[in-house]
């Protein structure tokens, strides 16, 4: 069934208010309205953390779009290029720093983290490029952001060893975590996001073209290298306020732009925007499910989204070669 | 910018490498307007890179001419007016989601704003395009649903599209059934009749023998570049196939058959 | 004839006595946590305990001397820092425990090295406390290792007599206020049926997260919002960044200043479950002192 994008467009949003609303009703008792009886519930904890968790998930779906793009890869994510090891590492490191005496500069370990973890992604994504010595060559820009990722993910690794009492808020990390999300992560990742579709949209006809061979996209006049040199830095800018707002949520780049393209739309002008709004409304039902599931009690954030993603994948796994 | 009024593409390089390995020398090649020029010679001979470094994809641009005016000094934008390349067919289609016409748009980018909108001219030359190969039935379907052969008259519509007065196809003959293989012939013909210079690679040795010149490769070298009726012609492509042909006359031309 | 027999009886009874007396250092069976058998000729005498925890409560009832090798996060009695470290709970120096010589290795249940251990012929048993009932369970089962069965209940009768003194320090106006203690800033609580719960019932403070959620459950932040807590207890990190969390300006404990900020070296020993007890209740109580009255 092919649908117009405008129409899609209208929906997915309208889908997303309604997720938007279910979520100011969701709280620590399941499900109550608690708009009349205590607005500041709603106004200060739930619509912030809803607003926050879909603006996440609309900055992984764009990224796993770009990604998706460049790579000509339906199975590329946004943590692709050693972005989530980094990611990790940065949070790591900030963790072990606060522990010891001269941590007193992390003692506003709410920002500090989350900048540690911006930081580690754009700094990871640097050694990829520098690793595979510019953007031009594909195929090397992936080897180098799997060794990239290895080789971070492994000291991340070593840096837990080293102090244990890192384990549990890393783990926190590793799975993702929207519960203290405000006003402020809003004020931060609704504009980024703005910018960064923006930017995204003006590279759209390229990436459209690159689906007919890069030497055709070339011959077409199209900037490549000034194009991917751009993409690149949204997909670690995105990635990146994603990861250090609600650390690292599995799925939801990846299966976002999927579940657009499976509704007919083709084109990368149309497939940016909406992988943003249905990753935003996949991460928020996420945080719904891991809010209402076990109230009090909270999920993790990453396990509904895996499942709710793996479900996705299963149900679009050929069943057999159609032409 | 006003679209290049059928200029002549010149390619003047001692050597033409593939990283560390030289494919082909002493190349003094023109392409002219209102002429169809194909080129042929046995698999590996570099044909697809002789093409590419004409397209201006290789880092040999500095041998190229475009009139007179050296290739470098162009901007993208009047390169992409200028010339159309369509690539060998395991190149693509496959790796993209768009629909045929959607395809074909993509062609009118050279002539496109920054923000890649569609005008009613571009619209046309898209179904113009389309028509020409033959393909308007299914415009609308995604790429990787049609079959090989349907999919390649699409690209080939893709490169129509650009409206440039340089075309180089390389086998873009791949896949087709023979009756589209000689829509092609008749499209090529047109083409060059208005005054476009056509180049194309082709395996289909008596559709090339057909083409107003005939550039054949061997052993690293142009070992002929001329008209290809001539008999000459002929005596070039035995010895590059080592003498394993056998031509026979027919109405239009000559048959290439094996020996 | 009667004074042959009563001699006879003499020396029977004395032999009796000296057997039963012997029998309390002969081979003993010991059944670890996993279920799992070992029995030992005569009390260790060189032991190897990987869990801080094991170490603590070794030590507790007398078996300190007996330690030859410990993990790298024991860190008391002051004695065991001089002793080689082996590595952290998950990897530890096999080549180093072979070296020691041990007569018994202790390892909690989580390590995985059991097998290997046990593989490589040394007894091994599998220990841990994870709540009070059970670090009495421990220190019994340490002070028959030792063969001083009854040193386990003079360190749990002493151990009781610290947490007392420590909650009668306890201002009473701090009686049957709400407390919510906070393990880990994802949210994770420690909940009224762990550990760190326990000791805080004991001081008469409720735990706004009741048994039912679990020992360290991970909650949902608008749950703490809900509950109102007069009393917050955090790590020393976290402390300062509690009243920009969205919502928790307006907790009674974030508002009026009630928030224990707890050190991290404080953080060792009210996290960990062992005979320290009283000095995790002393440094919760130390803690709260600090803080103006309700």
């Amino acid at each position: 069934m092919r649908w117009q994008p405008l129409a899609l467009t209208l929906l997915l949003l309208a889908l997303s208010g309604g997720l938007l609303l279910l979520g100011t009703s969701v709280g620590a008792q399941g499900l109550d309205a608690a708009l009349w009886q205590a607005p500041s519930l709603v106004t200060e904890l739930r619509l912030p953390r809803s607003l926050a968790a879909w603006g996440c998930g609309a900055l992984l779906g764009l990224a796993g779009a770009i990604a998706q793009g460049l790579f000509r890869n339906p199975l590329a994510d946004p943590y692709l290029l050693g972005a989530s090891a980094g990611a990790s590492l940065g949070v790591a490191l900030a963790l072990v720093l606060a522990g010891s005496a001269g941590g007193a500069l992390m003692a506003g370990s709410g920002w500090g983290l989350n900048l540690a973890a911006f930081a580690g992604a754009w700094a990871a994504l640097g050694l990829t490029v520098l690793l595979s010595r510019g953007v031009s060559h594909t195929p090397r820009l992936l080897l180098a952001g799997v060794i990239v990722g290895v080789v971070l993910a492994a000291a991340t690794q070593g840096l837990t060893l080293l102090d244990p009492s890192t384990l549990r808020p890393m783990q926190s990390f590793m799975l993702g975590s929207t519960s203290l999300l405000g006003w402020s992560q809003v004020a931060l990742s609704l504009p980024l996001l703005a910018i960064a579709l923006l930017l995204a949209l003006m590279s759209s006809r390229t990436l459209d073209a690159l689906g007919l061979g890069e030497a055709t996209a070339r011959s077409l006049g199209l900037p490549l290298d000034g194009t991917r040199a751009l993409l690149l830095a949204l997909l670690a800018l995105c990635s990146g306020a994603a990861v250090a707002q609600c650390g690292l949520v599995a799925f939801v780049g990846l299966v976002a732009p999927h579940t657009v393209r499976a509704l007919g739309v083709s084109r990368y002008r149309w497939l940016l925007p909406l992988s943003a709004i249905s990753g935003g409304g996949l991460l928020l039902a996420a945080d719904i499910v891991s809010r209402w599931v076990a109230a009090p009690i909270e999920l993790p954030v990453g396990l509904p989204t895996a499942l709710l993603g793996g479900a996705y994948l299963l149900s679009r796994l050929p069943r057999g070669e159609a032409r | 910018m006003s679209p290049m009024q059928n200029p002549t593409l010149r390619l003047d390089l001692d050597h033409l490498r593939l990283g560390e390995r030289e494919v082909l020398r002493d190349l003094h090649l023109t392409l002219r307007p209102g002429e169809w020029v194909a080129v042929v010679g046995p698999n590996g001979a570099g044909k697809s890179t002789l093409l590419r470094a004409l397209a201006g994809l290789l880092p040999s641009g500095g041998a190229l001419r475009l009139d007179d005016r050296p290739w470098p000094l162009l901007s993208r934008r009047e390169r992409a007016q200028a010339l159309a390349w369509l690539g060998p067919a395991e190149l693509d289609g496959t790796g993209t989601e768009l629909r045929a016409e959607e395809a074909v748009m993509l062609g009118r980018l050279p002539h496109q704003g920054w923000m890649g909108l569609a005008s009613a001219a571009d619209r046309q030359a898209v179904t113009e395009a389309l028509a020409a190969v033959d393909a308007l039935p299914w415009r609308h379907r995604p790429l990787h649903t049609l079959s090989a052969g349907e999919r390649q008259r699409v690209l080939l519509a893709r490169a129509l599209a650009v409206h440039a007065p340089v075309l180089l196809l390389d086998e873009p003959l791949t896949h087709l059934d023979s009756p589209h293989q000689a829509d092609w012939l008749r499209l090529m013909r047109a083409q060059a009749a208005q005054g476009r210079a056509v180049c194309s690679v082709l395996h289909e040795l008596h559709l090339a023998l057909r083409a107003d010149r005939l550039w054949v490769l061997s052993q690293g070298r142009v070992a002929y570049d001329g008209p290809a009726q001539q008999p000459a012609a002929r005596e070039a492509l035995q010895a590059a196939f080592g003498q394993r042909l056998r031509f026979v006359p027919d109405d239009d031309g000559w048959l290439a058959l094996p020996a | 004839m009667r004074t042959l027999l009563s001699h006879l009886l003499a020396w029977a009874s004395a032999a009796l006595l000296s057997s039963a007396a012997l029998a309390n250092t002969g081979p003993l069976t010991h059944t670890d946590d996993l279920g799992r058998q070992v029995t030992l000729r005569a009390p260790p005498q060189r032991i190897v305990a990987i869990g801080p925890s094991l170490v603590e409560s070794l030590c507790a009832v007398g078996g300190c001397d007996r330690l030859v090798g410990v993990d790298r996060f024991s860190n008391h009695p002051a004695m065991v820092n001089a002793l080689p470290k082996l590595g952290g709970l998950g990897e530890v120096s096999l080549e180093q425990v072979l070296r020691l010589k041990p007569d018994l290795v202790l390892l909690t249940p989580a390590s995985r090295l059991h097998d290997r251990i046990a593989q490589l012929g040394l007894p091994v048993l599998a220990l841990d406390a994870q709540s009070l009932p059970e670090v009495r369970r421990l220190l019994r089962h340490m002070a028959v290792l030792v063969g001083a069965p009854e040193r386990a209940e003079a360190v749990w009768a002493q151990m009781q007599r610290e947490i007392d003194a420590a909650a009668a320090e306890l201002p009473s106006s701090w009686h049957g206020r709400s407390v919510y203690f906070e393990v880990d800033p994802t949210p994770y609580a420690a909940g009224e049926a762990s550990f760190i719960g326990a000791v805080l019932a004991r001081l008469q403070l409720k735990n706004i997260v009741p048994a039912a959620l679990g020992t360290f459950p991970q909650l949902n932040p608008e749950f703490v919002i809900r509950a109102q807590p007069a009393l917050v207890i955090v790590g020393q990190r976290e402390a300062p960044n509690l009243a920009q969390r969205p919502g928790w300006a307006g907790v009674p404990a974030v508002r009026h200043g009630r928030v224990c900020a707890l050190p991290r070296a404080d953080g060792d020993v009210v996290g960990r479950p062992g005979p320290r007890v009283g000095d995790a209740a002393r440094a919760l109580v130390r803690c709260v002192r600090a803080l103006p009255p309700p």
